[in-house]
């Protein structure tokens, strides 16, 4: 009696409450037991029926913002634990404890628990698994010059910094205060302008670096971290959820050595390299970060806006604070941000710059915008080396990755499509090229053959019982004149050239016998026809709640999803940056980028990149902020082009064209 | 891969001229059930091509007593319509390749699904 009173207090102490329950509450609780373990089978780990020193805690993950101390506590309760594996973004934790017996009253006490994780709280369900694999935590470089130093400051020094600055200040002419969106920011000595990203260093400010900055600068020099005593600084404050997209600070302006002091809150900043190299760097607060050489020239820099941050557990420090490789199974927990307010120092550079570093380099030909997202957009291809790897990027990688998500949104074949396929006369052969999941190869029970591009795709076919086969659309291994007819739904505006997509037409032309038909469906830039919105745009109010915007027009307000933090890809353009480039803002592409283009709205460039937001078995509109977001490359139609293309090709005629649900389509018949 | 598809398919690697009919070369068949429809087999006969539909069946093991010669009034002869059902649409090739057969390349077939990619210097 006594031994069940004690226990119980303990579990209430660390915030997990045992309930009494009834017949159907017990009911339930078996049926969503039974349902964690089918996820978690998803997900590779097999439970065991008997009792192991292993557990997997389903919904005690970073993926559910439950923090390694908050699932520690209540598991430290049941027992000696050898160790506690929380994989990044992952929905459950496994823990093993040093003996069987702990194991099973942490099974006991916890399974269909409620934890309480700060505000909120989850219901944990456990079970036992044979075996928990460790995998090698990568240790990553920092990038070359950059160098981190911890208590660079006293938490004295670091009071009466922030006391210098006054954010109060009406008097903008002395400091340069603007409110740039969000981020809060104040410039001493010459004011760096967002709008050419330079400076002006004919006009210095009234105001030079504060006094109570110099024995922290004067440190500096003693230590060998500058050559120079800097003459300018740029104070930036951050909120939680704020960042700053990655950029390079601008070459011509500034010296090679760049100060950072951060103050306040610990953060993490992204260091990008143009090769692809990512690495995530931890900021404690009273740090001071020095950017020489490639870290300062070559890698992009930049803040996430976040509320939270993922950061090695105390326990186990990575060397110089690097953040493992993600996927790697670490001692990570949440790190909650606060306010981080930081001093970055720099010289003015009155030479233009000389570095190795040229392309980079603005004083050396380099364009002075910095690269709005990472990876920078791809141009427009002109050759079909070039084009074929856009689209290996930008189209088959992803619909490969997006497959089964992709699937379980296409169940709805067109009826115009359907009309075609059925009116074929019976005995027909017929072709889809690019048939997707297979959508219209149960349509029409002639012989019909599919294609596509993507294995993953090609694989539902084959599951859903359909005669189907991998190939590229420009070289279908069918024979000359072997079909009646041919379909070809959503594809050519995959393809990045004219050439290309007039090559795909006439591929499909080349499998028709003569009087076969051919229908072809490409998306629309015109959206709206005959005053009518396409179903595309119409379901834009209804999606809208939730969605990342990545488009490069800062203008609109994104706010941000209440309470939660959008955990948004990096190289977001953000609030407070604006662009220089305003050419692509709306119609032509000058200069040949591609734009990103927001989901459901209109149209104003022709060839794009349209982001997919990956769901993997979650609800529709549930937010989730760490949902991965690939974009696909499109060419979107003008009216007239697709039929003006068609007529490139010899041997075939324009039967009818039409709109159809925001795209154009065209019906050609052979001779 | 079902030998319909093998029937339609041909190899078009650069060059080629004599690309069709594609060897077969198997390492798992299956047989499975298919509900017979003697209309459908019925129309896909004449768009066949006989002689490449029993070579492959032979390739297979799989040939049984199929004729090398179209029957006359096929329509009307279950019997027939039966074996060519079978060989048509119940007869699988899971894992294994096809080849060339004037180059050689070969195209492997996984999980049942050919895949016909040509590499960029075949194109």
């Amino acid at each position: 009696h006594q031994e069940h009173h004690s226990s119980t207090c303990a579990l209430e102490e660390n915030n997990v409450k045992a309930v009494r329950r009834s017949k159907e509450e017990k009911k339930l609780l078996r049926k969503q037991i039974k349902a964690s373990h089918t996820l978690l089978k998803h997900e590779g780990i097999h439970t065991a029926p008997q009792p192991t020193r292993s557990l997997v805690v389903a919904n005690g993950g970073l993926g559910n913002s439950v923090s390694r101390e908050e699932l520690s506590a209540a598991l430290k309760e049941m027992g000696e634990m050898e160790s506690l594996l929380m994989p990044p973004h992952k929905p459950y934790a496994f823990v093993t404890y040093r003996c069987e017996e702990s194991a099973l009253k942490a099974y006991t006490h916890l399974n269909g628990q409620k934890l309480q994780c700060g505000e909120s709280s989850v219901m944990l369900y456990l079970a036992y698994v044979s075996s928990v694999t460790h995998e090698e935590e990568a240790s990553v470089p920092l990038p070359e010059g950059l160098v981190l130093l911890e208590d660079f400051v006293s938490p004295e020094e670091e009071a009466l910094l922030l006391a210098a600055v006054d954010w109060s200040s009406t008097n903008d002419d002395v400091t340069a205060q603007k409110a740039l969106k969000h981020r809060r920011v104040k410039h001493y000595g010459f004011e760096f302008r967002y709008d050419n990203n330079n400076v002006d260093k004919d006009k210095p400010l009234p105001a030079g670096i504060p006094a109570e900055c110099l024995p922290v600068l004067e440190r500096c020099l003693r230590n060998g971290h500058i050559n120079v005593m800097p003459d300018q600084l740029t104070v930036n404050q951050y909120e939680s959820g704020q960042g700053i997209p990655p950029h390079v600070d601008t070459h011509s302006p500034f010296e090679d050595t760049i100060l950072s002091l951060s103050l306040g809150a610990k953060t993490v900043m992204e260091f990008r390299h143009p090769d692809g190299r990512v690495v995530a760097v931890v900021l404690p607060g009273r740090s001071l970060l020095v950017m020489k050489g490639e870290s300062r020239y070559v890698w992009t820099h930049g803040i996430t806006p976040r509320k939270f941050d993922m950061v090695p557990a105390c326990e186990q420090q990575s060397p110089d604070h690097v953040t493992p490789e993600p996927g790697t199974r670490s001692n990570l927990t949440l790190s909650k941000r606060g306010t981080r307010t930081s001093f970055t120092f720099r010289k003015i550079r009155l030479e233009p710059c000389r570095c190795a570093f040229t392309s980079a380099c603005d004083s050396q030909g380099a364009s002075s915008t910095p690269s709005p997202s990472t990876p920078p957009p791809p141009a427009l291809p002109c050759c079909h080396a070039d084009a074929a790897r856009l689209e290996e990027e930008y189209v088959h990688r992803v619909y490969d990755a997006i497959a089964s998500h992709f699937s379980s949104t296409r169940h709805s074949p067109w009826p115009r499509v359907c009309h075609f396929l059925s009116s074929l006369p019976p005995g027909s052969v017929l072709a889809d090229v690019g048939c997707g999941n297979g959508k219209y190869l149960g349509v029409n029970p002639e012989m019909i053959v599919g294609c596509d591009r993507s294995s993953a795709l090609v694989q539902i076919c084959a599951e859903r019982g359909f005669h189907a086969f991998v190939s590229d659309a420009l070289n279908v291994p069918l024979r000359t004149a072997s079909c009646d007819a041919c379909i070809s739904i959503a594809v050519i505006h995959h393809f990045s050239t004219e050439e290309r997509r007039l090559a795909a037409v006439r591929e499909l032309v080349r499998l028709l016998k003569p009087g076969g038909h051919a229908l072809i469906y490409v998306w629309a830039f015109e959206q709206e026809y005959n005053k009518q919105r396409s179903k595309y745009l119409k379901d834009h109010n209804k999606e809208h709640h939730g969605k990342e915007n990545l488009t490069k027009n800062t203008s609109e307000d994104r706010r941000e999803p209440h309470g939660k933090s959008a955990m948004q890809n990096s190289g977001h353009l953000e609030e407070g940056y604006e662009p220089v480039d305003k050419k692509q803002d709306v119609g032509k592409v000058t200069d040949g980028k591609l734009s990103v283009h927001t989901n459901r709205t209109a149209f104003n460039t022709q060839d794009l990149l349209v982001p997919w937001h990956l769901k993997e078995g979650k609800k529709q509109g549930e937010e989730d902020h760490l949902t991965p977001v690939f974009h696909r490359y499109y060419h979107v139609f003008h009216q007239g082009e697709l039929e003006q293309l068609c007529s490139q090709v010899d041997g075939v005629k324009v039967q009818s064209s039409y709109h159809d649900q925001g795209n154009w389509c065209v019906i050609l018949e052979k001779d | 891969m079902k030998l319909l598809t093998h029937n339609m398919l041909t190899s078009h690697v650069k060059g080629v001229t004599k690309g069709y009919p594609l060897l077969i070369k198997a390492t798992e068949v299956k047989v499975n059930e298919v509900e017979f429809n003697p209309q459908f087999v019925s129309r896909m006969i004449p768009k066949l091509e006989w002689g490449a539909l029993v070579h492959a069946a032979e390739e297979l093991g799989h040939r049984q007593d199929l004729p090398g010669e179209l029957v006359q009034d096929f329509e009307k002869n279950e019997d027939f319509l039966k074996k060519v059902h079978r060989v048509l649409l119940e007869v699988e090739v899971i894992e294994g390749c096809l080849q060339c057969p004037e180059s050689g390349r070969e195209f492997p077939i996984s999980k049942g699904i050919p895949n016909m990619l040509l590499n960029e210097d075949e194109v």
